[in-house]
């Protein structure tokens, strides 16, 4: 059995570029700012060509903005 | 208030003036009884042109909306449809056990079935977006 869990940086990145608000991060990203504040919250997993403009906006890779947490529970290996 | 659901108010009220609007003309066309080759090309015309507008409308509207909402269209556009289906399913059987196997019905009763139908599913899709946005405001709380 394994638990996918996506974690993301967005809100502690939007903090430090220069306290951008999450209206601003969404016009640079063309989405609303309802689909930032449900990525913040973790509530909405980005696709991935909106995941990209996210962490290019902040300019990082993309494993800076979005972690993977995949858990497996060993079963006999 | 966003654009999705602004849409999803302006298409609550419009399925509802617009079935309005189509039961005043079911029942005048009942009254005239209706029928002929003329009257079908009519009601051809006026049902390509309806429903060319209203495509282009919701596909330009569509195209204006982010990722998250047009997966929350599509998730209540699916839930309307099945939401069609069941009740197309549900109202025709209920008038087949009501008047029984071998009666009769009056021909109106399909176009307002199919009225029907669609009023049901334009509702349940309109409440499915603001019940989704809702959701969501109420996490945030």
């Amino acid at each position: 059995m394994s638990s996918d869990r996506l974690s993301n940086q967005v809100r502690r990145l939007r903090f430090e570029h220069g306290q951008m608000t999450q209206q601003q991060l969404a016009d640079k990203v063309g989405v609303t700012r309802q689909t930032i504040i449900a990525i913040e919250a973790g509530k909405y997993a980005p696709s991935l060509p909106l995941a990209f403009r996210i962490a290019h906006a902040f300019n990082g890779t993309i494993e800076d903005v979005f972690q993977y947490d995949n858990e497996h529970e060993e079963s006999g290996d | 208030m966003t654009k999705l659901q602004k849409r999803a108010w302006f298409e609550l009220v419009g399925v509802v003036a617009a079935v309005a609007v189509g039961a005043i003309g079911l029942a005048v066309l009942v009254r005239l009884n209706a029928n002929g080759i003329f009257n079908i090309v009519i009601f051809s015309v006026t049902f390509l042109v309806t429903g060319l507008v209203a495509a282009v409308s919701s596909i330009r509207f569509f195209s204006s909306f982010d990722e998250r909402e047009k997966k929350i269209y599509i998730r209540a556009f699916v839930i309307a449809a099945g939401a069609f289906a069941a009740f197309t399913c549900f109202i025709s059987f209920c008038v087949f056990f009501i008047v029984g196997g071998k009666s009769l019905i009056p021909v109106y009763v399909l176009p307002a079935m199919f009225l029907l139908g669609l009023f049901i599913a334009q509702f349940v899709q309109s409440t499915a977006i603001l019940i989704q946005f809702a959701w969501e405001q109420a996490d945030e709380q």
